[in-house]
């Protein structure tokens, strides 16, 4: 199985599954988590169910393209179900048997992993999957996400395709992976970890990144003062990730260190509640009963949840 | 009544399970000790008597199974009592009002009505049969209560009820024997269906996993047979001797380090046990042992092996969830993680030589050790200052110079990609690097022993070199944490201060040679971190205050020790402390002094003798006697100069023994005085009506005290007087 078969494979499984295809988002970021498809919806009360690839930046990860394990940008397979579905551990497995993995011919373990973004201010609880001893999922129930208390609950999966490709190509090194016939992983993008490795470890302007990150910081919070709670998060994204380049290179001590990861906090919760407010304010679309997908309603999405959301919220909002 | 008497008579099996997504491993022992615990009480309150109560765990379950527990309660009678017989019956026995009106407020007529005897006297009562509720009624009420009343060291919500739990519950057992026991927990309604193994089914064909149970008493097999294992008990022991038959077949031994820990992961990470045995390329062998062994089992839980001579085999066993198969793709899959995971090992381990330790103290400077006491490298230059003040103080200045380089390298290891991947490998790490880097064997030694004692099983270490650097680094995180007023209260210790306090005292107690001050040593440690201006003023607590306040506290781990480790009386512990002056405080001798003591309090003399001598302190207490000149020429009876004589004989010989620090033959002359004491309080009235008699009694009272008190405090003993 190539990498695209891969993924077509996990996009019609999980579409079959009422999952919006919906596609990665056009800023770096270090993981499908940041993705307002998952952070921002994962707010509130009105139901989501997405599935996408999502290209990630781990600047740190960089191994100027000499580990066979280690890249500083690879993809994953995001889904998020929300409410989280009550069968949603045999959906997962089902989405294995339909990558031809067989879980009776193998070893899959639940194996404890809690999840905490101290930038994005979440946490939730789960696993991460290992097939045969090897993780290849993130497996998450999310309980907050920047500073807020989740109702109801997102269940997030987060394949390494690179990962489970490895493994059902039985390939030792990453970059001899099969992305379509002829064409291997190496061939499109050992050269951009030569090169961001490089860039990430020995060339990053410091003063350049620590300015910008700056401007960024003060445009998302003024942008948040606008009520432009998307641009905003943008903003807020953006600066995450210059907090990766410098901590890549080497820029920051421990103490700044923890410094930056609240700054990048603080602006994810500005973001956060801004964003639920902004919802609230619009009446929460997507609790309309056909659901988002338009075909038919998202489980879970209950006359009650909308009312008691809309009860709870209007306290505030006068709605 | 004959009919509930039978059904009370009759029993059948209680099973409760809570069916999840799969638990932490850790989380499952400790939940079933609370699953027993909250059962046996419900069954208490309840008053239904039983059998055994059996808890059993998997990853995707947690369940209770009760023996012979009865059908239902048996029928209780109770008294409501009303006026007393004088009220409610006239001087014929005809009943009164007041007895009309009781009976009516009860609901029965008055000839129902009976009088009992009372402590108060003769009183009227109804006697209400109540009927014994049902067994599974009362469960179905009791269940949820107790699964709720669970806690997990972290639970989380995942529906809509709210409801917190270690993992989502997804299904819920309840059966009486035969009879379903209904209840809902978390919007999941019990039932008598359960699930088998996931990927484990008896027949290929079947696509569900759940099986209907008949009666409770079906559970283990109908389990069993659906590839679950649910007795904890035997799964342990099918994986034991599966580990050894597989470690046989390779010639190997399982490594005995965690093995423990790694079997009881094991045992609750799986439903049906079964060990794979892999390989990983012989290359990798030139790796430290350290880095092979942490490489397999943090992580990946896998079972090192090791022949007969302790050496790492290139193999590894592991616990798998399944009936492995054929192909071995579950032991390929396993192989190559491990491959994975070694050359990234082997990568950092040949990076990190390319920097020396010494070189890599400056960037110690990026590494905070606490925002108010500065980072690890000025904890470094602490270390070395106080290590050198320690070496002397303990009349080892000829060790100066080796501890010192010690502290320099000591946190060197932090900054190696090696410390980042494995951290549990500090101080390891630091060793096999000190060998490399060509220093002393008592430097790399005792860099790799110094963070010991890590639990209180663990060894002290074993080198002068590591155990003086040990204590320093302990001693001065202690009284940082206490000078910044970070020290713990309550439950909470964020910083592990009283770990690193009991390490303190364990080993200045094991290793007595060390003979130190403490009370010095937390002042000097105190002045070399102010030294450096740190915790900076606004963030400092009253100094003097913080010392007494870390001198107490490793105090208190000073007495949890003697009393978890060696058994000593906490009055003989006391009797010690309370006799050590303010500004000395040595472990080691104090450590000597009780167990001394403690010997000595088994002797059949010492309970009379302290009879005695409490007399004699009472005496002296209570006059406020200040006295101690005692004039032989007053004396008038033969008591007075014998106890005498004892005193000078006993002070000169507990002088001689204290001196040796002989603290048991300094109490053998304490006791030897005992008859002379009893025949002192015998032969004379200490409160003589001569004033002058009277003053030297007291006096020689007030120099038995004096004496005993150089010893201990003995008035805190408490014995058994006659």
């Amino acid at each position: 199985m190539t990498v695209q078969d891969l993924i077509s494979a996990l996009h019609s499984y999980w579409a079959e599954q009422h999952c919006l295809l919906v596609q990665p988002y056009d800023l770096e970021k270090g993981a499908g988590t940041f993705n307002p498809a998952t952070f921002l919806r994962a707010l509130g009360p009105e139901p989501w169910r997405a599935a996408y690839v999502e290209p990630c930046r781990r600047p740190t990860d960089g191994r100027y393209g000499e580990n066979p394990n280690r890249l500083q940008h690879y993809y994953q397979y995001q889904v998020v179900l929300k409410p989280a579905p009550d069968t949603i551990q045999s959906l997962y497995l089902d989405s294995l048997t339909s990558l031809g993995i067989d879980p009776r011919k193998h070893d899959i373990q639940f194996v404890q992993d809690d999840w905490e973004s101290p930038t994005l201010g979440a946490w939730g609880l789960g696993w991460e999957v290992r097939l045969d001893g090897m993780e290849i999922t993130q497996f998450t129930y999310f309980q907050e996400a920047g500073g807020h208390e989740l109702d109801p609950i997102t269940a997030e999966l987060t394949y390494g395709i690179e990962r489970i490709a490895m493994y059902l190509q039985e390939v030792d090194n990453v970059f001899d992976l099969v992305w379509a016939d002829g064409v291997t992983y190496g061939d499109l993008f050992h050269e951009a970890e030569v090169q961001f490795s490089r860039y990430h470890f020995d060339q990053a302007d410091v003063e350049m990144i620590k300015r910008t990150f700056e401007a960024f910081e003060e445009e998302c919070r003024r942008l948040l003062a606008e009520q432009l709670v998307l641009p905003a998060y943008d903003y807020c994204m953006k600066t995450s990730h210059l907090f990766n380049i410098l901590d890549a290179r080497g820029a920051l001590s421990v103490a700044e260190r923890t410094g930056y990861i609240a700054r990048v906090r603080a602006l994810a919760r500005g973001c956060a509640s801004a964003y639920v407010d902004r919802r609230a304010a619009l009446g929460f679309p997507l609790l309309r009963a056909d659901g988002p997908d338009g075909r038919k309603p998202i489980r879970g999405t209950t006359r009650s949840t909308k009312a008691r959301a809309i009860r709870t919220l209007s306290g505030r909002h006068k709605l | 009544m004959r009919r509930k008497g039978r059904s009370v008579q009759r029993t059948a099996t209680l099973l409760v399970e809570i069916g999840t997504e799969e638990l932490p491993w850790h989380m499952i022992e400790p939940a079933l000790h609370q699953l027993g615990y909250l059962f046996g009480q419900v069954l208490e309150r309840e008053r239904l008597p039983h059998g055994e109560i059996q808890t059993f765990g998997t990853p995707r379950r947690l369940s209770v199974l009760v023996t012979d527990l009865v059908a239902g309660q048996a029928p209780q009678s109770q008294e409501v009592w009303g006026p007393p017989q004088a009220v409610a019956f006239d001087a014929h026995g005809h009943p009164t009002q007041a007895a009309y009106g009781f009976a009516k407020s009860q609901g029965v007529q008055v000839a129902d009505l009976v009088v009992r005897e009372t402590p108060k006297g003769r009183y009227v009562c109804v006697v209400k049969e109540q009927p014994g509720r049902r067994t599974p009624e009362l469960m179905a009420e009791a269940i949820p209560q107790v699964i709720l009343g669970l806690t997990f060291p972290k639970a989380m919500k995942w529906n809509d009820t709210g409801i917190r739990f270690a993992r989502p519950i997804r299904w819920l057992v309840g059966l009486y024997g035969s009879t379903t026991v209904r209840f809902e927990v978390a919007g999941v309604q019990s039932g008598s269906s359960t699930h088998g193994h996931r990927f484990l089914q008896q027949t290929t064909r079947k696509r569900s996993d759940i099986i209907k149970l008949s009666t409770a008493d079906q559970y283990l097999p109908s389990l069993e047979r659906a590839g679950v294992i649910v007795d904890q008990n035997r799964r342990r022991s099918l994986f034991e001797a599966q580990l050894r038959d597989q470690a046989k077949r390779v010639k190997g031994f399982i490594l005995a380090t965690n093995r423990e820990q790694l079997l009881a992961q094991a045992v609750y990470s799986v439903e049906y046990p079964a060990v794979i045995c892999g390989r990983f390329d012989s290359r990798y062998l030139d790796l430290p042992k350290e880095v092979l062994v942490t490489s397999m089992q943090e992580h990946q839980g896998f079972f090192p092996l090791v022949d007969r001579h302790g050496a790492l085999l290139p193999r590894f066993l592991a616990a798998v969830n399944t009936k492995p198969d054929k192909t071995n793709c579950i032991r390929a899959g396993n192989e190559r993680v491990l491959a994975a995971r070694l050359a990234d090992a082997q990568y950092f381990f040949q990076e990190d030589q390319k920097t020396k330790l010494v070189e890599r103290v400056p960037q110690l400077q990026g590494i905070i050790f606490h925002q108010k006491l500065g980072s690890l490298f000025q904890k470094t230059e602490r270390m070395v200052t106080l290590i050198g003040i320690l070496a002397e103080a303990c009349g080892r200045g000829e060790l100066k110079e080796t501890c010192q380089r010690a502290a320099l390298l000591s946190k060197a290891d932090l900054t190696t990609g090696m410390v980042g991947e494995f951290p549990s490998l500090q101080g390891t790490m630091g060793q096999i690097y000190a060998g490399l880097d060509g220093e002393s064997e008592s430097v790399s030694q005792a860099l790799g022993e110094y963070y010991s004692p890590k639990t209180p099983d663990d060894q002290v270490p074993q080198t002068e070199v590591g155990q003086l650097l040990a204590l320093t680094d302990r001693l001065d995180t202690l009284s940082a944490f206490f000078q910044a007023g970070l020290h713990p209260s309550g439950s909470e210790d964020p910083f592990g201060l009283r770990r690193s306090a009991y390490g303190l005292v364990r080993i200045l107690v094991e290793k007595s040679h060390l003979v130190v001050n403490l009370v010095d040593l937390i002042a000097q440690a105190t002045q070399v971190l102010h030294a450096q201006g740190l915790p900076p003023q606004d963030d400092r607590s009253d100094s003097e205050k913080s010392r007494a306040r870390l001198l107490e506290f490793i105090m208190e781990r000073f007495r949890f020790y003697g009393r978890t480790v060696h058994g000593l009386r906490e009055d003989v512990l006391e009797a010690v402390l309370a006799s050590r002056p303010a500004e000395v405080c040595d472990l080691s001798d104090l450590f000597t002094r009780v167990q001394a003591l403690h010997a000595i309090t088994q002797q059949p003399d010492f309970d009379p003798l302290i009879v005695g001598f409490k007399r004699a302190h009472r005496l002296v207490e209570k006059e406020g006697w200040m006295q101690r000149q005692v004039y032989p020429e007053h004396f008038v009876h033969e008591s007075e100069r014998n106890l005498y004589q004892g005193l000078v004989a006993a002070q000169q010989q507990l002088t001689q023994s204290m001196n040796h620090r002989d603290y048991g033959a300094a109490l053998q002359a304490l006791i030897k005085l005992k008859p002379v004491i009893d025949a002192f309080f015998l032969g004379v009235l200490v409160n003589a009506p001569e004033p002058q008699l009277r003053a030297n009694r007291l006096s020689l009272l007030a120099c038995v005290n004096d004496l005993f008190g150089q010893v201990a405090d003995f008035s805190r003993i408490q014995v058994h007087e006659q």
